[in-house]
């Protein structure tokens, strides 16, 4: 097993919720910070899962 | 704290994901060599990611966040001056000799070098161990949800447990190094915004030193403290870990931490899980790049958390019993600056850390138990399977004995100090028999021992014989250390010598092994591998001065 393409998936899933939340719920704040913080980390963690799924699809078409 | 519907969502959507990589796994176990050692195979991004994860337990986020906000950025120094220099030496030096030796774990090595008895004394005291440390974790992770989230202790230790269990009983070794990567990486999502947003609320570094110069702390001390590793190492009074560098250097810097990272199997275990000698070196040098830079999203929030506290802005350090309850910083941070969702995966990533840290110590005590105590003493001659069967056995044991030691830790939290005591009695003088057995081929397996048995002696007697903070001097006070930090340095100290002096002595009394079977063994009768087809950026002294020249970087802009 390719340890990439289950934290790929997983990552992609939980940037894609966030990023969601951040952007149909941006009323969604914390109490000290004005930040979408769900916007950005959701962005973050869906870019670092789909780079992960990339990769591993990378690694395959190589052999 | 009030967690929303996705929150929860986010908790059990990584359950499944913990529990599908061990289903996926399952089918690579068909040898107790498979369950327990991984078959030798597994690659070394992952291995490097694992050997720091298994050591990122609950404990360790909470225990350090914590420290930060107890003592500020002085906190590092079990970083930046203890974790990684002794994970540089375990990869350059002394994995060559793990690795080259075949042995398949931190004790048998110790029998291969030296003898029986020293195996013995070593399995026994690090599988008791491994059960009690991770029953304490358990403890606090039980303890922490009850008072953040108002969750029933008991289920939350049942049900995590239980999810550890099925995924190492599914795909044993393997499937909790795959995890811990997992978990690892869940961690620094659900951590490093915390970091990143609790910085900038204070004023951005720089911010806050400004306000701590202006600050006295509750301890009577500036504020500057906070901000400085090393400025105020001189005297022990005017540092609020109340250490002197002496004590920081050689018992922190060295003793503990040598101790620690090169002898203690649970870490051992990922890298020799490794593919081959040059992937077993590396892993503990990659590791460390990584390792480097978790201070900032463990240690820098707490330190963060204390400027909060103090502009006004309705953050509040939390309280226990008239003084200032530190193990809930990072808790009560999450609940300042996360938003629902966000705040699902910072409490999941709490979760991650705590499942790595009981994965690593149950991994690690079912080798031990299967290899070193019951196919040494128990039953020497079985088929390979029956070992398997031993190994998943125990793996279930190991779960509910920790559980047990919840509880226990749960209704006596003084038996849990006095045994983390004794642990450290026992563990403080292991780094030199290490030391001797690899690079001096004349010590012996009588040396070791008596070396071990009077290092731990060394140690009680100077527990026993010193003050800190009015706990120890139960056999008189011949000194008194201004804090038990320094205290349970100088422990360390005098067992590490005592242990050193000892092994020496009696070593030179009696038989040395003979040479021919020291091979593989012993720094001299060792063949240190040499990988022509590894890149340059490959090699195990590129990858070495790299994780030094960032280190030192690290340690002048902090100091």
């Amino acid at each position: 097993m390719d340890l990439r393409v289950p934290s790929g998936w997983f990552f992609t899933l939980l940037g894609v919720i966030l990023l969601g939340m951040g952007l149909f719920a941006p009323g969604t704040r914390a109490e000290l910070t004005e930040a979408n913080v769900n916007l950005y980390g959701g962005a973050v963690m869906l870019v670092f899962g789909i780079v992960l799924l990339l990769l591993a699809r990378r690694a395959t078409q190589k052999g | 704290m009030k967690l929303a519907p996705v929150d929860y969502f986010i908790l059990a959507l990584y359950f499944v994901f913990v529990l599908g990589i061990g289903w996926r796994l399952r089918k690579t176990v068909s040898t107790s060599g498979d369950f327990l050692l991984s078959g030798r195979s597994v690659p070394v991004w992952i291995t490097s990611l694992a050997f720091i994860a298994a050591n990122l337990g609950a404990q360790e986020l909470i225990g350090m966040s914590a420290s930060g906000a107890k003592y500020g950025i002085m906190t590092a120094h079990f970083y930046w001056l203890g974790a990684i220099p002794a994970i540089l030496f375990m990869g350059l030096f002394m994995m060559p000799f793990y690795y080259g030796s075949k042995a398949r774990s931190v004790p048998e090595y110790l029998k291969l070098r030296y003898d029986e008895k020293t195996r013995a004394f070593n399995a026994f005291t690090f599988a008791v161990m491994t059960i009690f440390s991770s029953g304490i974790s358990m403890y606090a992770l039980g303890l922490l949800l009850r008072l953040v989230l108002g969750w029933d202790f008991s289920t939350s230790v049942w049900c995590t447990a239980a999810i550890v269990l099925a995924y190492t009983f599914l795909g044993g070794l393997t499937s909790a190094i795959y995890n811990e990567v997992l978990q690892f990486l869940l961690i620094v999502a659900g951590f490093s915004p915390l970091a990143i947003l609790s910085v900038v609320k204070a004023g951005g570094w720089s911010g806050m030193a400004a306000r701590f110069h202006q600050m006295i702390l509750p301890s009577g001390m500036g504020g500057d403290v906070m901000v400085h590793a090393w400025g105020y190492m001189g005297k022990a009074s005017e540092n609020p870990m109340g250490v002197e560098l002496f004590g920081m250097v050689a018992g922190l810097g060295f003793v503990l931490s040598f101790g620690y990272w090169c002898t203690n199997f649970l870490v051992v275990q990922r890298a020799m899980a490794a593919k081959d000698m040059s992937a077993a070196r590396r892993t503990p040098l990659i590791g460390a790049f990584p390792k480097m830079f978790i201070p900032f999203i463990v240690i820098v929030p707490g330190v963060a958390a204390v400027v909060l506290s103090r502009m006004g802005i309705g953050y509040n350090l939390p309280l226990k019993n008239g003084g200032f309850d530190y193990d809930q910083v990072i808790t009560t941070l999450m609940a300042k600056f996360y938003p629902a969702g966000m705040l699902g995966v910072g409490l999941t990533g709490l979760m991650a850390s705590f499942m790595s840290g009981m994965a690593g110590n149950v991994t690690a005590f079912n080798t031990v138990w299967t290899y070193d105590i019951y196919q040494s003493y128990i039953r020497k001659d079985a088929p390979d399977n029956h070992y398997l069967t031993v190994g998943r056995v125990t793996t279930i044991v190991g779960v509910v004995l920790s559980i047990g030691a919840a509880y226990l830790a749960q209704s006596y939290n003084n038996i849990m100090d006095l045994l983390q005591l004794v642990f450290g009695f026992v563990n403080a003088p292991l780094f030199a028999t290490f030391l001797l057995g690899m690079f001096w081929k004349r010590s012996t397996g009588h040396g070791a021992f008596t070396g071990l048995v009077s290092g731990t002696i060394a140690a009680t007697l100077t527990w026993g014989l010193t003050v800190a903070e009015g706990k120890g001097g139960i056999f008189g006070v011949v000194h008194t250390f201004p804090s038990t930090m320094a205290q349970n340095f100088w422990i360390a100290i005098m067992a590490f010598s005592t242990c050193l002096l000892f092994t020496i002595i009696v070593g030179l009394m009696t038989q040395p092994k003979k040479e021919t079977e020291l091979e593989g063994l012993v720094y001299g009768l060792t063949k240190i591998p040499h990988d022509p087809h590894a890149k340059w950026y490959e090699q195990p002294v590129t990858l070495a001065v790299l994780v030094a020249i960032v280190l030192i970087i690290l340690n002048i802009w902090f100091a």
